[in-house]
């Protein structure tokens, strides 16, 4: 296989914080035009992998490739063309609290584009209505519930109908309903716009639904890494286990 | 509830009672006291009448065993019932020890100096980052519009300067009103009143409106910028600014930056004039002095030189508070309680810099000015 084809490509990534190793010789990759799903127990280290893909932490070692292109090695103006092609999702939302929901959408937008006031409105009363936050466009951070936020921060990762979208968490805690909602969104993003999806999530029903490829982490080390069907043949047992569990 | 009772039985003890969290202090401090009389490298305990037993009571265990070892005495657990026995592997923390660190080690002096340095040495390699970054990016921000908030400097300006305004004047008014008041008591002695103008003229320029304003601002804006800053950090809102590829010194410093080094020389010119208002108060009330000698003798007083330190000042003033506000700010780590401690922080240290700061300056215009003649 070209190892090229794949956006995503981690080549073992070994780190932690101060003295204490999380993640522990991690080689993983996620092909393009696929939805990639990291599963693992609870502090295992998936938000730490994700936040090494965006450069917010600093490796011990071991290579982070996003597009070809070694991360740990660049500058930061050519960092930051990457991460424009780059939504990230984070796990608590991270909405910026002194802006409403409208304008930590548009941030992106206003930020990377030379979009017209009206343009941007437009682009991002659609991107909440695709996460259906639409009658809560103006609403602050602080006044939305825990799900909303996460969807919020959603809208605001595709804002950009980014190539390379990161997610933590996405439908953690939502009702079945819209977490289906969801995955139905996060598919036709695959499909329509070509997008790498790389997400965390536990929900077995969800991974099902939506995962091509699927990275199984345990205590900071890879169990498995590649498509969802080879991981449920592979006789796994903690593999095996979280699917016969969910 | 029956107290939990440790007694001898021969030459063993036996623990009778409940071990749960309200009797944990009370088995402590008799376990204390039998172990200090006790001289044998063995004992055994029996827990065959403990009645009920939770974590605390678990954990209550493991320290006995511990603080006896300590004393050079081995503990035996003998008849252990066994719902006891089952608690203790349940809820013994034994399982995943490998995470956690032992106990801290006793550094010695020179390692401990050792790290002070290195501390030391990191806290103004970063300061040196931030300052860096804030003028790089003011001058830069100056021309390009990407990367920066749009509205946001005007915001800034109203909220650092004008809201400002109400207490930064009432403070000046006052501090003139009294410095006239006790200077006018020593002037009118000599029948020099009317050089009450001259004197808060010139220590309100000079010295007290600029330190006046930075000390307020330093007390609203500067811990407003901390405590902004630090919250940011914690809710991960500056990781996700950098996850869209914008600065935070950028995006959130450095309208601040340009509000502050905006609104403070305008704060503390209002502050110097309603400052000599308030001397004029007195100069016209105790002294009586009109206003066209006062104004006079102000205008007469007044170098253009007094005006430049006193504006000086206030800009360098500002940008400590700034630089010191963002920093104690950006480098919090942690949850909530870490940005009350950084906002307490930041205005200590801002205020102590204004001062320092304050003095050097003034040395430095007193030397430039022996140096002139
Ligand atoms: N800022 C930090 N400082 C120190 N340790 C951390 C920090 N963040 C995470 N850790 C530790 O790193 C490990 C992995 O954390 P991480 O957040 O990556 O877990 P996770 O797999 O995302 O868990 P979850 O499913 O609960 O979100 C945990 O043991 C955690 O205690
Ligand atoms: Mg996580």
């Amino acid at each position: 296989m070209n190892e090229s084809r794949h956006i995503v490509e981690v080549s073992d990534l070994t780190s932690g914080y101060e003295d204490i190793r999380v993640l522990d010789n991690v080689s993983i990759h996620a092909p393009s035009n696929q939805i990639t799903i990291i599963l693992g127990s609870s502090g295992c280290g998936k938000t730490t992998l994700l936040k090494h893909l965006i450069r917010l932490l600093q490796p011990w070692s071991g290579s982070i490739r996003l597009f070809g292109q070694e991360i740990t090695e660049l500058d930061e103006p050519e960092f930051n063309t990457i991460l424009r092609k780059i939504g990230v999702m984070f796990q608590n939302g991270a909405l910026l609290g002194s802006m409403s929901v409208a304008e930590n959408v548009s941030i992106p937008l206003e930020q990377h584009t030379d979009l017209n006031d009206e343009i941007i409105r437009k682009l991002v009363e659609i991107k909440l209505d695709l996460v259906e936050l639409g009658h809560a466009i103006d609403r602050y951070p602080s006044e939305l519930s825990g799900g909303m936020r996460k969807r919020a921060a959603l809208a605001r990762a595709i804002a950009l109908d980014p190539p390379l979208l990161f997610g933590d968490e996405p439908s953690a805690g939502l009702d079945p309903v819209t977490s289906a909602g969801l995955d139905e969104l996060i598919l036709k993003m695959r499909d329509q716009l070509g997008m790498t999806v790389v997400l965390v999530s536990h929900e077995v029903a969800s991974i099902k639904r939506i995962a091509d490829h699927v990275i199984f982490l345990d205590r900071g080390k890879v169990l498995f890494c590649g498509p969802l069907k080879e991981a449920r043949s592979a006789g796994i047992q903690k593999v095996d286990d979280f699917f016969s569990k969910g | 509830m029956k107290e939990t009772q440790i007694t001898w039985t021969g030459m063993d003890l036996a623990i009778e009672g409940e071990l749960t969290i309200p009797m944990v202090s009370l088995v402590l401090k008799q376990a204390g006291q039998l172990l200090e009389l006790h001289a044998q490298p063995d004992l055994s305990v029996d827990l065959s009448r403990v009645e009920k037993i939770d974590t605390a009571g678990v954990v209550l265990l493991e320290t006995l065993k511990n603080s006896a070892a300590a004393k050079n005495i081995r503990l035996h657990w003998t008849r252990i019932p066994a719902f006891v026995d089952q608690a203790m592997t349940t809820f013994s923390g034994k399982k995943d020890s490998k995470g956690t660190p032992g106990p801290p080690r006793e550094a010695s002096v020179l390692a401990r100096m050792g790290n002070f340095a290195y501390d030391v040495g990191h806290h103004l390699h970063d300061l040196f980052y931030l300052i860096a970054d804030t003028f790089y990016y003011s001058v830069q921000n100056l021309t390009k519009r990407h990367g920066q908030r749009k509205g946001e400097f005007t915001n800034q300006l109203v909220l650092i300067g004008m809201n400002a305004f109400p207490i930064v004047g009432l403070v000046s008014f006052l501090i003139g009103l009294i410095l006239a008041l006790q200077s006018a008591a020593q002037l009118r002695q000599f029948g020099a009143a009317i050089y009450v103008a001259d004197l808060i003229a010139i220590s309100m320029t000079r010295e007290m409106g600029p330190i006046m304003t930075a000390i307020m601002l330093a007390g609203r804006s500067g811990s407003a910028i901390t405590s902004e800053i630090a919250t940011m950090v914690v809710t991960e809102e500056t990781d996700a600014l950098k996850s869209m590829a914008l600065n935070p010194v950028q995006y959130v410093l450095v309208p601040k930056f340009y509000a502050m080094t905006v609104a403070m020389p305008l704060l503390t010119i209002l502050s110097v004039i309603i400052g000599i208002l308030g001397a004029f108060v007195i100069g016209l009330t105790y002294l009586e002095i009109g206003l066209e000698p006062f104004y006079n003798q102000v205008v007469s007083a007044l170098f253009l030189k007094d005006i430049i330190t006193g504006l000086v000042k206030s800009v360098v003033f500002a940008w400590l508070i700034v630089i010191l506000g963002a920093y104690h700010g950006f480098r919090v780590r942690g949850g909530a309680a870490e940005v009350g401690k950084a906002t307490t922080a930041s205005v200590v240290s801002s205020i102590f810099a204004v001062i320092f700061a304050d003095s050097i300056l003034g040395l430095i215009f007193y030397l430039g000015q022996t140096i002139d003649i």
